[in-house]
């Protein structure tokens, strides 16, 4: 710590040293070393920061023992942590920025400390990256310089020097993948930001820069929840996809969708975020022949019986996106009924009319039919059912058979993707079975509380003639003893 | 019809003679007097207790007992055995309804005072059927295994756990292990189907044996009043028919119970899942329960909680003893403060139960 006040105390007496008097310099020059020659191109320098600013002594000595004396505040090579806080002795105080007019913000420190790299450590002594890691030591230009390790054009490069090398990363975190940058370089962001994009987005536009956290972290920019609303920095801005030529409604129509009402609603992890579909570090909008693949990730089922069904080679002929064209992209609405049959909403009936597809057509509204039928089965059963239990009946087991109902919906939305009729209709005949019988339980149970009440009265009847009649043979009893009878 | 009758009784008689016991009950007299309403009490109890008997053996012939198939049964009971909703709410109504006539019937012979000499047995048997009843309301409450049960019974043991020295092995003993488990629930199955029915049995026979020994006991005031010109009925018919139309009442009170409250089954209990808020014992413990909460954790060198459990214990043994102590009455003198001890007993124990039950 004293180190530290020491070499503060050198930066504020020193300050504005000019290069000519800087025996550092001098003397580094003549030995011509590298530091020295990178330093004359470094910002600090031109600022007028000296060696001595940040490795302490006096630069004004000619003498290299007495300059480079403990004594007289010589720190050398700061080593681990006490890099960042050399670094920090100026960035993180603003009245000292403010002196050598730069308006950077003075939390970088604070941000790397509470990021990931400011966390992680291997031998306890010093975090995992420290300033000079990124922003280099004797060179450090502007990050607009194209020079500079952290130019849009050169930070892709900067970070996979540790996170493209598996041997480096095993040492931290060994789950975590080493292939970015190939991907990266894959994706429209890398393939753009190889030719020269400065706009296109590289490590630090999704990741951030000094306050970079783990993905699990959910204050992090690229957690799942965070996503779509990172991504969207960009995507939405109309000013800045200026030249893209591509839609920036993307946010807009995703929240709307039933991906992102799950995700960004209801906080629902399951739901997919842009990444989901498009890849990360690989992003690039899917093409044609794989959405079907991309959605079956997690559609696994609907896209099998799509794989298989006749629909397949039409689609393909005509260079149709697989799910796309039904279901629409980012704003996929909820699939209820009315996306099937040949209603004017209906998807199928883009496609089948009457006229040009009458095999087509008539299977759509046969299936609308049969889903329909099931839809109403259930709503009825459902309601039986919630009036029994109102009136106190215990209908727990139909109950039960109701969910094997609203599974067999389920299954035939999912069967529909088969596009075969013989299938549906097999699935919708299960659920209407079932259906069937959660009715006749419901209608049992309430003709059974009927019964129950119509039963009370009449044994309630009987036992009040019961009542009166011993009533009425006490009082004989009690008459004749009066008596004496 | 009436020979075969008569065939039949002779038949009977020769071998039991029955006519002694025809003709102590033609003897029988029952005093009558502006409180002889009291009196019905103790019938309409034995009434509620011969259904819980009745229905209870039926419920045996579908309950199973066990963590995985007690809620099952009984949800089995009320949806698919013929009548079986009928028998459970009735048994689930009865056993409430027979604690309160029981306890009536209990303050009733308190402000009589008619537990003084010579029935003092009398009443010890019918404190000792009381208690016996509290133990069949706590027990059968567990074993529909469902939710609010399992934690009403977490609680009443955990209740018992805090009695010093005595208070931990006897919560292990109910519960069958630290916690509330299957264990407890075969327990509490046994000690409600054959513990606690054999010994109320032995306990009712004695209860019953001594009223018809010593017949009716009178209020203080009327034998002062009316020695030798007292009014009365006899048991036999007159008081055993009235007591049969009672009994028809409260059976038709209780169907009606039974079809428009059917005992509800809640869900079924897990030991994994936090207890339901406001969890609140049955009734007839609530005013001890409330007392409980309002008594501070500490009371001089006591915890508040074993400070109440040990007023409660003493209370209750003092209430049992009171023939031993009551020596006024026993003299046949008057004794205000009984009744005023009673009364604050009855006033306390409704004003803690309705605190309880908005609480």
């Amino acid at each position: 710590m004293s180190r530290i006040i020491v070499i503060l105390l050198t930066l504020v007496m020193f300050n504005r040293l000019s290069a000519a008097d800087d025996q550092c310099l001098k003397c580094h020059e003549t030995i011509g070393d590298n530091p020295s020659a990178l330093f004359k191109h470094d910002i600090h320098f031109k600022r007028g920061i000296s060696c001595a600013d940040c490795h302490g002594g006096n630069p004004h000595l000619e003498d290299m023992e007495k300059a480079m004396d403990k004594k007289a505040g010589f720190e050398g090579v700061p080593k681990g942590d006490d890099i960042s806080r050399v670094c920090a002795g100026c960035h993180s105080n603003p009245e000292q920025m403010k002196k050598y007019g730069s308006s950077l913000p003075a939390n970088q420190l604070q941000n790397l400390l509470s990021s990931v790299h400011g966390k992680l450590s291997v031998t306890g002594k010093e975090h995992v990256a420290q300033c000079i890691t990124c922003h280099g030591a004797h060179g450090i230009v502007s990050v607009k310089d194209l020079r500079s390790p952290v130019h849009p054009l050169n930070i892709v490069k900067t970070c996979t020097k540790c996170h493209a090398n598996a041997m480096f990363m095993r040492t931290y975190n060994p789950s975590l993948p080493v292939d970015q940058l190939d991907k990266y370089r894959t994706s429209v962001h890398g393939k753009r930001n190889a030719k020269g994009d400065s706009k296109v987005a590289e490590c630090a536009s999704c990741h951030g820069s000094h306050n970079i956290l783990s993905a699990k972290d959910v204050k992090s920019t690229v957690y799942p929840l965070n996503i779509p609303s990172t991504c969207a920095k960009c995507h939405s801005s109309s000013e800045y996809m200026k030249g893209f030529n591509i839609p920036t409604d993307q946010y807009e129509k995703f929240s709307k969708s039933v991906h992102g009402v799950a995700l960004l609603q209801k906080d629902d992890m399951g739901a997919p975020a842009c990444n989901s579909c498009h890849g990360n570090h690989g992003a690039a909008p899917p093409g044609v022949e794989s959405i079907s693949k991309v959605c079956g990730t997690c559609h696994a089922i609907n896209a099998d019986l799509f794989s298989s069904s006749p629909h397949k080679k039409a689609f393909d002929q005509r260079n149709l996106p697989e799910c796309e064209t039904c279901h629409s992209n980012h704003d996929i609405i909820a699939a209820t009924n009315r996306l099937l049959g040949v209603t004017p909403e209906a998807v199928c009936s883009k496609c089948h009319s009457e006229q040009l597809s009458p095999r087509g057509y008539v299977v759509a509204k046969e299936m609308r039919l049969l889903v329909d039928s099931l839809e109403s089965s259930e709503g009825i059963a459902k309601l039986l059912i919630e009036e029994a239990e109102q009136k106190g009946m215990e209908v727990t087991e139909a109950k039960f058979k109701l969910r094997d109902v609203h599974q067999a919906r389920l299954q035939s939305r999912t069967m529909v993707h088969s596009f075969n009729e013989q299938q549906f209709r097999e699935t919708i005949e299960k659920g209407l079975k079932t259906a069937a019988i959660v009715q006749t339980e419901g209608e049992f149970a309430i003709r059974e509380y009927k019964f129950r009440r119509i039963g009370l009265g009449i044994a309630s009847v009987v036992i009040t003639i019961l009542a009166i009649s011993l009533y009425l043979f006490i009082k004989r009893i009690e008459r004749r003893q009066r008596t004496g009878m | 019809m009436k020979t075969y009758f008569k065939t039949f009784y002779h038949w009977i008689d020769e071998r039991v003679q029955l006519e002694d016991l025809v003709q102590f009950l033609g003897k029988k007299y029952v005093p009558i007097h502006r409180h002889s309403i009291w009196y019905y009490f103790g019938g309409v109890s034995l009434f509620l207790f011969i259904i819980q008997v009745v229905t209870g053996i039926l419920l045996l012939l579908y309950y199973k007992s066990g963590e995985e198939l007690a809620f099952e049964s009984i949800q089995f009971i009320m949806s698919k055995v013929q009548f079986g909703w009928l028998i459970r709410s009735i048994h689930s109504w009865t056993a409430n309804l027979f604690i309160l006539t029981a306890m009536i019937h209990m303050f009733s012979v308190y402000f009589e005072k008619s537990y003084r000499k010579p029935r003092e047995i009398t009443w010890l048997t019918g404190m000792l059927m009381f208690f016996l009843a509290l133990g069949f309301g706590f027990s059968g409450y567990l074993l529909p295994w469902n939710e609010l049960a399992f934690f009403a019974t977490k609680v009443g043991t955990d209740i018992a756990g805090v009695v010093p020295v005595f208070g931990k092995p006897i919560m292990v003993f109910l519960r069958g292990g630290q916690e509330v488990t299957g264990a407890t629930l075969s327990r509490f199955f046994g000690f409600h189907v054959a513990v606690l029915p054999g010994i109320f049995t032995v306990l009712l026979g004695i209860h019953l044996v001594l009223i018809q020994r010593q017949g009716m006991s009178e209020p203080l005031a009327r034998e002062e009043a009316l020695a030798g010109r007292e009014k009365t009925m006899p048991f036999f018919p007159n008081f055993l028919l009235r007591d049969l139309l009672l009994w028809l009442i409260v059976l038709n009170l209780l169907a009606i119970l039974a079809v428009f409250f059917p005992w509800e089954l809640g869900k079924k209990a897990d030991a994994f899942a936090s207890a339901p808020a406001g969890i609140k014992p049955e009734w007839y413990f609530l005013f001890m329960f409330q007392t409980l909460k309002y008594i501070p954790g500490k009371l001089w060198i006591l915890d508040g909680e074993i400070f109440g459990i040990l007023l409660f214990s003493a209370g209750g043994l003092l209430w049992t003893l009171v023939p031993f102590w009551d020596r006024k009455s026993n003299r046949g003198e008057q004794n205000k403060v009984i009744t005023y001890v009673g009364l604050f007993v009855i006033f306390y124990i409704i004003v803690l139960t309705i605190l309880g039950w908005t609480a």
